[in-house]
């Protein structure tokens, strides 16, 4: 199954200048079970989608809103020359094709 | 007279503890419009104060350092009138952080100005405070040199180089600041750089509700209605109950539920359960999320924990050169399967043409959109995009500099030859010319630090005015 096919949103912004936090938020409580279970969306593998070291990605589960965060350290500091992405909000891209 | 804060004491107070407090959240981000009908039907909900944040780190390090706002002069007119009628009209406090988008001098100053024209066309009188948040560049010096700072995630150790370049450096105050406001009889506060909570839990604080969810309920109220479903920027009331609150948006067709109000603590946040502020963190690891009905949500059980160590977070960005930019595309599948090379290469020639000077050499950024300018992918799309769009930035010292690479680059780049080349007339197409473009004076955070403290008062100096 597609992360896309249980998820209602799958976003990415900065949580300041240094920092990208990547939000899932599921549909309902089964998906957000399977998702939390998933290998696909263990640091490890989060790592390699983004080019980290596993060390510095942390995932969260957050029951209340059904949701699963993701904090890594941005690439680049925000704005810095050669940044891509000054807001951090189209860095999720490489989620949308993730297999549970 | 009485003042705004003692009025509101009266107001709320029962015989042993306080009445609910409505407070109201104008906008998120004022300056890029206010929507009407929300915004009165939050008036008309007698709230006992309008909180308006008004700036971010988010927009990047330009505003900061170049001083200027990043919206319209108009646009932020036409919203701050429209606080202070409303807030003058019901007789309650209106409080704004971050002024200017970014909240230094040059941005308090320029807000500053706008409300006193607007106070004297629409003959307004009230006590306005500012508050200014420029981090005194000797103390922050002494810090760093006392160990007292540290990096907010990867940017490096704080220099006192640093501290010199930024050409301007601002902390982030909390609801310490407006609190000195309020008691010294302000009944409009214009803050420098703010904690955007802390605009709309000064007055509570100060009326002594419970700062957990007082605190919590700052930070789901200053976004407006974006956290609801569908989100949205209308005004909403946050009212406080004591122990607990509720979320009302006053556009009837976004509506706060359990699950809309949770996922709000999620938005911009690295950790959803605590919340470092500098008097201390929010925990909502034991909050809970109830329906009053299908348009309003009720949260119980946030904590707030006072800090041991007074922190202020500490921001700065400096300048980097001035900015060109080429803008072109292409749809030809040759150039577009050999876009890489050919950027390489006619970068290599502009180099050789335009010789960087050694004490300040230019830099040379190309994004390739439709291959991998946004993201950095592993490997290129497979097919290849029917059209791509090229833009090649350059910063250098001087304008003029920046401006003769970008040029040399669109003749080398719209002439340039590869193997197995077919429009040998052009590789790229302008939409306009001049293709080239000069884009203002590039910046980069050079601060995003935190910074112990004995007190905060002496960093945030209050200056009361009569209008």
């Amino acid at each position: 199954m597609r992360l896309t096919d249980i998820a209602k949103v799958v976003r990415s912004k900065n949580a300041g200048p240094t920092v990208l936090t990547l939000d899932l938020l599921f549909n309902d409580e089964a998906g957000f079970r399977l998702a939390c279970g998933s290998n696909s969306l263990k640091p490890d593998a989060i790592a390699r989608l983004y080019a980290q070291p596993v060390e510095k990605i942390q995932v969260l589960a957050y029951p209340p809103a059904l949701a699963i965060k993701v904090v890594l350290p941005r690439r680049i500091v925000s704005g810095d020359p050669g940044d891509s992405d000054v807001y951090g909000a189209q860095q999720h891209g490489p989620l949308l094709g993730i297999e549970l | 007279m009485t003042s705004a804060i003692a009025r509101l004491r009266e107001e709320v107070a029962t015989g042993g503890g306080l009445k609910p407090l409505r407070v109201m959240a104008a906008s998120g981000q004022l300056g890029y419009g206010i929507p009407d009908a929300a915004f009165n039907a939050g008036l008309a909900r007698k709230p006992h104060l309008i909180g308006a944040d008004m700036g971010s780190i988010d927009p990047g390090p330009y505003y900061l350092g170049a001083g200027k706002m990043a919206q319209s002069e108009t646009m932020v007119r036409v919203d701050l009138a429209k606080c202070l009628r409303g807030a003058r009209q019901l007789g309650i406090p209106l409080l704004v952080g971050t002024a200017g988008s970014a909240g230094a001098a040059p941005h308090l100053a320029q807000t500053l100005d706008m409300v006193r024209a607007i106070a004297r066309e629409e003959n307004l009188h009230f006590r306005l405070a500012s508050i200014s948040a420029d981090m005194p560049r000797d103390t922050v010096k002494r810090a760093i040199r006392a160990k007292r700072v540290v990096p907010l995630g990867e940017i490096g150790e704080l220099t006192e180089t640093d501290v010199d370049h930024a050409t301007h450096l601002v902390g982030q105050m909390g609801i310490e600041a407006f609190q000195r406001a309020l008691e010294l009889g302000a009944d409009v506060v214009i803050a420098g750089r703010a904690c955007d909570s802390a605009v709309f839990a000064a007055v509570p604080a100060t009326l002594g509700y419970p700062l957990g969810p007082t605190l919590h309920m700052s930070k789901i109220i200053e976004c407006c209605s974006l956290c609801c479903t569908p989100g949205g920027r209308d005004t909403v009331i946050g009212t406080l109950e004591g122990d607990s609150f509720v979320i009302d948006s006053m556009n009837p067709t976004r509506h706060a539920s359990p699950m809309s109000v949770a996922a709000h603590s999620l938005y911009e946040q690295a950790d959803p359960y605590a919340v470092r502020e500098p008097e201390g963190t929010l925990h909502t690891r034991d909050s809970r999320y109830e329906a009053v009905d299908e348009h309003r949500t009720r949260v119980l059980g946030s904590r707030w924990e006072p800090a041991t160590q007074l922190t202020i977070k500490i921001e700065g960005a400096m300048r980097v050169g001035e900015r060109a930019v080429l803008l072109c595309g292409s749809a030809d599948p040759r150039v577009i399967a050999n876009i890489k090379s050919i950027t390489a290469n006619v970068e290599k020639i502009v180099r050789e043409l335009t010789p960087p000077r050694p004490d300040k050499p230019y830099q040379i950024f190309w994004r390739v959109y439709g291959i991998d300018a946004v993201f950095p992918w592993a490997t290129p799309p497979d097919p290849l995009p029917r059209e791509i769009f090229i833009m090649c930035e350059c910063i250098a010292d001087t304008a003029e500099e920046a401006k003769a690479v970008a040029t040399v680059t669109k003749q080398y780049l719209l002439h340039h030859g590869f193997p197995g080349r077919l429009s040998t007339a052009g590789n790229t197409a302008f939409p306009f010319t001049p293709p080239e473009v000069a884009a203002a004076t590039a910046y980069r955070f050079n601060v995003y630090h935190v910074m112990d403290v004995d007190a905060l008062e002496p960093f945030f100096p209050v200056h009361m005015e009569d209008l």
